[in-house]
């Protein structure tokens, strides 16, 4: 044997244990990173076998080697490109003869591998009893193991199979065809015989066979250089087609399947008759055909409100503890180190420090997100949400799943483009993704309180409102246009789901994915989200004068930021809010939706910027007891908030008032601008500009995190599509509303 | 009896064998890897809340077809 590290991987279908082997056999000796250009996880571990250390990898689940989505693609191409010296095929037990197929076509590859028939307690009690050597045997003789993942039990046999597997003693396995089918492999292997880079790198019969099923992934690889191949082996299907009445693809999925009939018969015995299990009698309930929707609609809005709600008291602590304590420690130490005051000081706090925070503020709402995701997906609910939601989804051309992305982005567009991720096919999950900018999220409601209640009084839930829905409306008409238009002629992915039996999610795997998810986003994020922070307070630092002594001295409006601005305001001037102050909030609503409403009271407010705690000196002991206070304090409102779904879900039927639960009363806070601002505002904004104003803000750019989530998940290009898109509907809206209002006469005021 | 019958013609709790998959490229790919072969055995369990789409048994597990998924499927009459 060669010294060196092995690569094992783990294979399957989704859902069959793949992950708790994995986890089983790694432990704590694992990592979580992401494939290569792909926004797919990727799983490494390393185990020790006989003293000796290999790397595990857990493939992402797949149901055949031909690939459809994304995971099924890296997994595909890891298992025929990488080769990794033993495979361990994963197959739920209790459901083996689907699982089998993929079996088949990995063994085909004649890579050593290992069958772990997973999940055998399920299949005892379902009353299948299966005979492992029998299954061995009809299986050319790969090594078979009985396991339970979730128990642990079966790791040492599977360790020795794999060793087993290593010194390579099993013979190739070869699935005999019809003789038809059979001559014609043999014609073709011969002929890829003739090169041999290529079988170099495949088991000619294996290539032989793909070709002869018109194998997309790997007709498009060789379609190029070996043209003669890929004819020869049109002829030779196209022959046997003749002969046999019907498409190879077809015959060859038949032959598998009659195959692995075969083999259940002679290593499966059932006893019993099969029953009703659980899980079916569960989703008569769950995909009941009147309380089905009901339910799914309670289901998300319990999601919605743990990722808006549940989490924003950790979110206003992690806010609090950088924007308090830490900067003030920042603070003390640069003045200790003599620059105090200076442009170093600003650049610390004002640009690293609060781009730091702008990172971190997103883990309270990212860690209630994947929680809600993993139980839905562990539990196997995901699939029903689907299957519930596919009829109204596929208006927009998108897929049952999307329904949970698109209702999160109203609570915070970089959730919901995380969200996106339980999607399978790329280009669902970019559309889904530019969709969810038109939610209108969490930060921009306090924009609309604000104009709305300025301009139309009693009637500002109504412009609110409208608004919500002039989102929606915005993300159908899109939508349908990318629909009808640029995916035109373009056959829908097949929809066709598995829908798993239910389980019980189980706490260590959904931490295991939070963590990960988690610790994956910050690491991604990081650069980009501190880097675009340190610009921006560049911007705001230099002096459009270019004169280097005011470097951090001037006003906003005197900055680079404010000449800006001032450059742009005029594009604003056919939607009524042409002043560069205006455009100087827009801009900073770039950064930050949140920020808006402090950069309007500091615009029109005439309010200096919040340096309010400053002036109180606090000492270290002061500032521990305050972190770990307000730690304490977000803790129980987080628990409050968690409990207060159920009221606040009730009370939204018509003659249920339930009391919410107050557990630390919260002062209301007090804005002493805030009269200054709203005089500053009715002067520079007519009821109609401010409803053109809002109607602007709901449709724009989304906030600089977001786009940096989406060029991480959907690339460049993408984002600057969403850039060039939003920016041109939010301008077209806005202008329309307000010269559709000034027409109809309703300009004055 | 109508000789040409599809799937999405079965009512709940009725059980028929695959005949032929129509259609072509990654939708007849993808049935055929899930076990919808010629003499496959299927049962329909039921609608989604909507209508669309149906959910199976075939192969002792549940799947789920749209409509016109289904309707691509020539079942033994
Ligand atoms: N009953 C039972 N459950 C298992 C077994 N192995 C895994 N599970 C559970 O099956 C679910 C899916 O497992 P996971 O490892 O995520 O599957 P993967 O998609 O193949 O990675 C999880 O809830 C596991 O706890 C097993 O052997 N028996
Ligand atoms: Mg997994």
């Amino acid at each position: 044997m060669t010294a060196g590290p092995f690569t094992i991987a783990l294979a399957g279908n989704p859902n069959v244990g793949k992950s708790t082997l994995f986890n089983a056999l790694t432990g704590s000796r694992q990592h979580v990173g992401n494939w290569p250009g792909k926004t797919v996880e990727k799983k490494e571990g390393r185990t020790t076998i006989n003293g000796r250390d290999i790397v595990v990898v857990d493939l992402p689940g797949t149901y055949s080697l031909a690939a459809h989505s994304v995971e099924e693609i890296i997994a595909r191409d890891f298992i025929i490109c990488e080769r990794p010296q033993v495979i361990i095929v994963v197959v739920d037990a209790a459901n083996l003869e689907r699982n089998l197929y993929l079996a088949c076509q990995i063994l085909e590859l004649e890579t050593p591998a290992v069958l772990a028939l997973n999940m055998s307690d399920e299949a005892h009690k379902r009353g299948v009893h299966l005979d492992p050597q029998a299954l061995s045997a009809a299986l050319g003789g790969i090594p078979v193991v009985e396991t339970v993942g979730s128990r642990g039990i079966g790791l040492d046999a599977l360790k020795a199979a794999i060793q087993t597997a290593l010194a390579g003693s099993s013979q190739p396995f070869h699935l005999a065809y019809d003789a038809l089918i059979e001559a014609g492999i043999a014609r073709l292997a011969a002929r890829i015989g003739a090169y041999p880079e290529l079988t170099a790198v495949y088991p000619a019969r294996w290539l032989a066979l793909k070709l002869l099923e018109a194998d997309t992934g790997i007709v498009a690889q060789l379609e190029r250089e070996y043209p003669a191949l890929i004819g020869a082996a049109r002829t030779i299907a196209q022959n046997i087609a003749e002969t046999l009445g019907d498409e190879l693809e077809i015959l060859i999925a038949d032959q598998r399947y009659q195959f692995i009939g075969s083999v259940i018969s002679a290593s499966v015995t059932r006893t019993g008759r099969a029953q009703i299990t659980p899980s079916e009698r569960i989703d008569t309930i769950l995909t009941h055909r009147i309380w089905g929707i009901p339910l799914f609609l309670a289901l998300m809005w319990v999601v919605f409100q743990f990722t808006a709600n549940v989490s924003a008291p950790f979110v206003d602590w992690i806010d609090g503890v950088i924007s308090g304590p830490i900067t003030r420690w920042a603070s003390t130490l640069l003045t200790a180190l003599g620059l105090g005051g200076s442009w170093v000081q600003s650049l610390v706090t004002d640009g690293i420090i609060a781009g730091v925070g702008g990172v971190l503020v997103f883990i309270p709402v990212l860690t209630f997100l994947y929680l809600a995701i993993a139980l839905l997906e562990d539990s196997g609910y995901m699939a029903r949400a689907a299957f519930i939601m596919d009829r109204v989804m596929r208006i927009l051309g998108l897929h049952g799943k999307s329904f949970l992305p698109l209702l999160i982005g109203f609570g915070c567009t970089v959730p919901a483009i995380y969200a996106t991720r339980t999607l399978e096919h790329e280009q669902d999950r970019k559309l889904t993704g530019f969709l969810a900018t038109f939610m209108s999220c969490g930060a921009r409601l306090p924009v609309y309180v604000v104009f709305a209640s300025l301009f139309f009084g009693a009637r500002a839930g109504n412009l609110i409102f409208a608004l919500y829905l002039l989102g929606i409306v915005v993300a159908f008409v899109t939508g349908w246009i990318m629909k009808h238009l640029i995916y035109r002629g373009q056959p829908p992915h097949p929809f066709v789901m598995e829908l798993p039996p239910y389980r019980l999610p189980t706490l260590s795997s959904v931490l295991r994915t939070i963590r990960g998810r988690i610790q994956e986003f910050v690491q991604r994020a990081f650069t980009i989200i501190l880097a675009c922070s340190v610009i921006i307070w560049l911007l705001m630092a230099l002096p459009a004068t270019l004169d280097w002594r005011d470097f951090n001295q001037v006003s906003i409006s005197d900055s680079w930021f404010g000449a800006i601005s001032g450059v742009a305001a005029p594009a604003f001037a056919p939607a009524g809010f042409g002043q560069p102050e205006a455009a100087g909030v827009l801009l900073s609503g770039f950064i930050a939706k949140e920020v808006i409403i402090g950069t309007i009271s500091q615009i029109y407010g005439g309010e200096t910027a919040d340096e309010a705690d400053s002036s109180t000196p606090s000492t270290l002991a002061d500032d521990l007891r305050e972190i770990v206070y307000t730690f304490g304090q977000a803790a129980v409102l987080t628990a409050q908030e968690a409990i207060n779904i159920l009221p606040r879900t009730a009370n939204l039927l018509p003659g249920v008032d339930l009391p919410e639960a107050n557990f630390l009363p919260l002062e209301a806070e007090t804005d002493a601008a805030s009269g200054q601002m709203n005089q500053a505002l009715t002067q520079a904004f007519t009821p109609l500009s401010a409803v053109a104003f809002t109607v602007f803000v709901l449709l724009y750019v989304p906030c600089l995190t977001a786009l940096t989530a989406m060029r991480l998940e959907f690339g460049v290009r993408w984002m600057l599509y969403q850039v060039v898109y939003t920016a041109a509907v939010a301008w077209v809206g806005a202008v329309a509303v307000y010269q559709g209002g000034l027409l109809l006469g309703l300009g004055g005021g | 009896m109508n000789t040409s019958r599809t799937l999405d013609h079965l009512m709940p709790g009725q059980t028929a064998r695959v005949r032929r998959v129509g259609s072509a490229g990654a939708l007849r790919r993808r049935l055929l890897d899930m076990g919808l072969v010629r003499g496959a055995e299927i049962e329909m369990l039921k609608r989604a809340p909507l209508g669309d789409p149906i959910e199976y048994r075939v192969r002792g597990y549940h799947l789920s077809l749209r409509q016109a998924e289904a309707r691509m499927i020539e079942i033994e009459a």
